[in-house]
């Protein structure tokens, strides 16, 4: 403590000297005051074998790294498994080696792997373990070891999951939403070990991400650094600390699900289970209901939407920021959305279930509360679009997947108007619609945002900026691809394909829609294909990039202004930042350049017209 | 215990306060050590399973078609040739809650650094907890030598074993979970570790008696399940 | 500049695909037609809002895209502006809720003369029952099921004898009567779904769901089933076809009715004694 006393005097010794300097300038000395650490400085662990520094790291950044290459490891599986399902549903005759078993086993592997584990992950662990530290001041994240044991349960829960492809009976063919009775019956692949093995690699999943969520929530409330509040932390922030909430909240739903199934699989229980007549024969279950699972799985998989996509509105809202310079528009409005998104999205769950079953009355209920949740969504699309409004944009490839995230994200949303208004979803649900709406808002929407933060957020990374027309080429290819593979697929769930076909035989619905089944196989395959071109971008920036230098966006946000770029173990070297605005002060007038970063003191700008520190 | 002095912000007492701590800098809880902020973030989640089993338990006694089992009999125990209702659960529940104003006598002295009686207290918690633990494998033995099993039940319907199993098990895991740290701990206070800050052994963090009262927040909430479970269960 | 061009030129493609695409909703052959009035204005509410949205995105980016000498606004807050969207916004919302809730409220109310259908799925087929002259269908156990009482009507129910059981996978529906869908599974979920009708709901094992419809264009239509049911999910097929009243009786009075069967079985069951016996 006794250090941080004195690192504060120096600081009030500074301000009042800059104040006496600037001769009259009607500045009280308190103007730069700031108060005094609370907490003494974070013990940090530093590694020093091979071993300790780059696998069981304790670094927040390493950490998030790893999970950033994991979650996309298990994301190009997904990427595969969806090829191989557009292929047996675009070119049927090509795909002679696929059984309905196989492509029903990659329709559930593809989902779960990609909500899951590819996009949680990535947005929470990945994002959430780089950025948090670096963006409220703090050394690392609170308890490191913690951390470290998260990234290796999740780790596990990969290697747990994966290894369903070669048990007996193959992974889990049920849907990603693993409904009883059909994912432990008979008539379903997997239902044995594949469904065992998924709940287990889920159980550890939910485990691990508590012990980063612990991590994410804790660093946010309580390990910011000095004069940053909570409504000075950058919208990424905010993003990543509700939607921890969220997933805290909601993954106990899934693991008491997740828990259940592998009773009434393993053990013979009847939780979900009623009286079963199969192959003329009565099983030995009776009495469990197959929609408490549902509404297991819903409670949670609503959330989880926000789960993505909450860390996407967070980091979309800072890149629009920087690269249009100027600042947020309505950022409180924008942190109470984000909030209030995550409250209602709690009480939404049964809008996935319309046509389930379950007492019609609620979906009164859950009609009103959907539609709800439409206006804090709609205000942050307009606060987006009127950032720009104005701007100074520079059209390079980050801000091009932002504009990209727009369309897609406003496409996607307004048909989740028509899903979530109870009697419109009746002729849709279960059709290629819901397939269209979902793919755009938290498939292609939230993949924009991933791509837009890669290359917004490599040179800090790596200290080189990627290589802009490798860039262009990449998101034209993927914006282009992705629209054309989603957008007409509405129109074949208008049509009223149901969704979860194999094959689309003999039916009058599906051969008036066999050439655009191709046509949209092709555009997943390119789509697929072009995202080797931001491999080869990495690859080649790492070698021969151009260096980035300090801030090279001239982003006003703390995790820029670490003294070494890329950041070391700690951050911030030896003195931590002490912050005297928010993250968006760009193009004040008064001010030299076009931005005024968080730590600079107000004594320093003195004749801005700062309205809001 | 007493506000934190926090140098250079005056705590206000009441909502105001609350709001003006949210609005602050640097912390949200004012002088609250990480490890019990985390603590408490993990316990609000960790109810929320408790939440999801007993609500499906709810459900399930609700849609089964066959009758639920009467509790007094199911868990009645003969004793001295009286069939005695609850009468096992009755201790149970005692010797837990008892265990947890060990725990919390254990904190106190924690604080007042008295590393003896912390230390005794705290294993007089774990003894607590072993009894509790001992007392519930008791039971399902007992349960299993009637007839009782996670798919079947000889006394109605066979989710009241499913769910039996499941929550009691998914609680008793938790109690000797508890039951392995207070063992550690108790160890811990007696070497002295929580008063040279000696470092963990697996986090390399700095030993300290806040972490007894972090393991005494988690003992309390596993005691406060329990009454839930009890009524659930036992009183329904 | 070219990012702009082509960013419009997403949304003018994603409206002319809109205006000539060749594939749209079947016509609706059912009284749901209100379904696809929300439908219609959601898309256009909605479709207007996307458009104007990107359009205005578009201008922006043509507007006000990098300068080295120009500053953007800077304006953190616009209290009213950002009134006035929630509120439009918000009507905006309700205006689009309000007719789906309307709607539900139909959907989830069965007219009382509608006659009631007994549908049974399995993995992977569809089972269809009529209540007999009584108007009413017998009560039914999973356990009873076998292949004399392939829906596991309860014997001792009087209501059961005179249920008509249809011996094929297609049902008769008569035009403009209500009819209510009461749909029992014996193994999964499964969804008894006829895209014509627009209407659709789970059957789920253990419970017995309905929805309610009135067919109003004579004709033949594909059942499909919407949930997935395992691996013969994509061909779980059956048939619906509607005919005016006199046909439908016609072909009402050929169906065999619970109690027939039965009889039909017991005869069966004595000549196979007998000629054991001789």
């Amino acid at each position: 403590m006794s250090e941080d006393f004195n690192d504060n005097k120096t600081i009030q010794a500074q301000s009042s000297e800059t104040i006496s300097g600037g001769g009259g300038s009607g500045l009280s000395p308190d103007k730069d005051y700031v108060r005094p650490a609370e907490i003494s400085e974070q013990d940090l662990y530093h590694g020093h074998s091979f071993i300790t520094k780059w696998v069981f790291c304790q670094d927040a950044k390493v950490i998030g790294v790893q999970y950033f290459l994991l979650a996309t490891f298990t994301g190009i599986i997904g990427l595969i498994l969806s090829w191989l399902m557009r292929l047996q549903l675009g070119f049927p005759e090509l795909a002679g080696f696929m059984t309905a078993e196989h492509y029903y086993q990659f329709v559930t592997m593809h989902g779960m792997i990609m909500v899951v584990y590819f996009l949680t992950a990535l947005f929470l662990g990945g994002f959430g373990n780089f950025l948090i530290p670096l963006m409220v001041g703090a050394r690392d994240m609170v308890f490191p070891y913690l951390n470290m044991v998260s990234f290796w349960m999740f780790f596990v829960a990969v290697g747990v999951l994966l290894a369903s492809f070669f048990v007996p009976g193959g992974p889990t063919g049920s849907g990603w939403t693993l409904y009883p009775p059909q994912a432990i019956l008979e008539g379903t692949p997997g239902s044995g070990y594949g469904i065992m093995l998924m709940c287990i690699s889920l159980i550890l999943f939910v485990a691990g991400f508590t012990m980063g969520g612990l991590n994410y929530l804790i660093t946010v409330l309580q390990a910011r650094t000095r004069g940053m509040t909570l409504m000075r932390m950058p919208l990424t922030v905010w993003g990543i600390f509700t939607a921890t909430v969220l997933a805290m909240l909601a993954f106990p739903a899934l693991l008491v699900g997740a828990l259940m199934m592998s009773l009434d699989n393993v053990l013979g229980t009847s939780f979900f289970m009623p009286t079963i007549l199969k192959a003329g024969e009565v099983l030995e279950y009776g009495g469990g209901s197959p929609i408490l699972f549902q509404h297991l799985f819903w409670f949670f998989g609503h959330p989880e939407v926000y789960i993505v996509a909450l860390p996407a509105f967070g980091i979309i809202s800072d890149l629009i920021s920087v690269h249009a310079r100027k600042n947020i528009f309505g950022y409180r409005m924008m942190v109470w959305a984000i909030v209030g998104i995550g409250a209602l999205s709690f009480f939404v769950w049964a809008h996935h279930m319309y046509v389930s079953g379950m007492n019609p009355w609620f979906g009164f209920f859950f009609a009103t509360t959907t539609l709800i949740i439409a206006v804090p969504t709609a205000m942050k699309v307009y606060n987006w679009i009127l950032t720009l409004w104005r701007g100074n944009i520079r059209l390079n490839t980050v801000m091009l997947w932002c504009l990209g995230f727009i369309v897609t994200f406003v496409n996607g949303g307004i048909t989740g108007i028509f899903l979530g208004n109870v009697s419109v979803d009746v002729p849709l649900s279960d059709t290629y619609f819901v397939i269209a709406h979902f793919h755009m808002v938290m498939g292609i929407a939230p993949l924009m945002v991933i791509m837009g933060a890669v290359y917004h957020w490599f040179p800090l990374v790596s200290g080189r900026l990627l290589d802009e027309k490798l860039g262009k080429w990449h998101f034209w290819l993927t914006f282009l691809g992705a629209y054309s593979i989603y957008f007409p697929m509405h129109y074949l769930g208008f049509i009223g394909v149901p969704r979860r076909y194999f094959e689309m035989y003999d039916s009058p619905y599906m051969t008036s829609a066999v050439g655009m089944n191709e046509f949209i196989s092709i555009a997943a395959f390119i789509v697929g294909a072009a995202q080797l071109i931001l491999m080869y971008n990495i690859i080649k920036t790492l070698k021969v990039g151009k260096p980035a230098g300090h801030n090279p966006w001239k982003a006003c946000s703390l995790e820029w202004l670490t003294p070494s770029v890329p950041p070391e173990h700690g951050n911030w070297g030896d003195k931590l930042p002490i912050v005297h605005r928010w993250a968006y002060d760009f193009s004040v007038p008064g001010a030299k350049e076009d931005f005024i970063t968080q730590t600079t003191p107000p004594s320093e700008v003195a004749n801005t017209e700062v309205e809001k520190t | 215990m007493s506000d934190p002095k926090i140098e250079g912000y005056v705590l206000k007492p009441g909502f105001r306060g609350m709001a003006e701590d949210t609005g602050s800098d640097q912390t949200m809880f004012k002088g609250v050590h990480w490890g019990k902020a985390m603590m408490w973030i993990f316990l609000l989640s960790d109810t929320f399973i408790f939440s999801c089993f007993l609500i499906s338990y709810m459900k399930g006694r609700g849609s089964t078609l066959i009758d639920w089992p009467n509790a007094s009999e199911v868990f009645g125990l003969h004793v001295f040739g009286v069939e005695v209702p609850l009468l096992l659960i009755a201790i149970m529940t005692f010797v837990l809650i008892t265990s947890s104003g060990t725990m919390a006598l254990a904190v106190k002295y924690g604080y007042e650094k008295n590393r003896k009686m912390c230390g005794w207290l705290i294993l007089a918690t774990a003894i607590g907890g072993l009894t509790f633990v001992g007392m519930q494998a008791f039971e399902w033995s007992k349960l299993i030598h009637e007839g009782v099993r996670p798919w079947e039940n000889p006394f109605g319907a066979p989710q009241f074993g499913s769910f039996f199993f499941m929550i009691t098990g998914f609680h008793g895991t938790h109690v000797s979970i508890g039951v392995i740290f207070l063992f550690i701990y108790a160890y811990k206070t007696f070497k002295g570790h929580y008063d040279e800050g000696k470092r963990g052994w697996f986090t390399s963090m700095k030993g300290d008696y806040v972490e007894i009262e972090i393991l005494g927040l988690y003992w309390h909430f596993v005691d406060l399940v329990w009454v839930f479970i009890f009524a659930f269960f036992y009183l329904w | 500049m070219h990012a702009g061009i082509i960013f419009f030129l997403v949304i003018l493609g994603s409206v002319l695909f809109h205006i000539f695409t060749p594939w749209y909703w079947t016509d609706v052959a059912s009284n749901w037609g209100g379904m696809d009035d929300t439908i219609t204005l959601t898309f256009w509410i909605g479709g207007g809002v996307f458009i104007a949205v990107c359009l205005f995105m578009v201008y922006c980016v043509f507007k006000f895209s990098y300068k080295e000498d120009r500053k953007a606004e800077y304006k953190p807050e616009d209290k009213k502006l950002e009134r006035i969207l929630t509120w439009a916004t918000t009507l905006g919302v309700a205006a689009l809720l309000a007719p789906g809730l309307i709607i539900w409220n139909q959907y989830v109310n069965v007219p009382k003369n509608a006659i009631e259908i007994d549908v049974m799925a399995w993995q992977w087929g569809w089972q269809y029952r009529l209540p007999g002259e009584d108007g009413k269908l017998g009560t039914t156990k999973v356990v009873n099921i076998n292949d004399d009482n392939p829906f596991g009507i309860n014997l001792d129910d009087p209501y059961g004898n005179d249920d008509v059981m249809i011996q094929s996978d297609v049902i008769n529906l008569e035009n403009n009567r209500p009819v209510k869908i009461l749909l029992r599974s014996v193994d999964v979920l499964h969804n008894w779904y006829v895209p014509q009708f627009r209407a659709k709901m789970d059957a789920v094992p253990g419970i017995v769901t309905y929805y309610w419809f009135e067919p109003n264009k004579v004709g033949e239509f594909e059942v499909l089933c919407a949930e997935y049911c395992g691996v013969g999910h994509y061909a779980m097929r059956g048939g619906v076809e509607v005919q005016d009243k006199q046909d439908y009786d016609n072909w009402l009075q050929q169906q065999e009715t619970f109690s027939d069967l039965i009889a039909k079985q017991e005869i069966l069951e004595t000549s196979k004694t007998k000629l054991a016996k001789k």
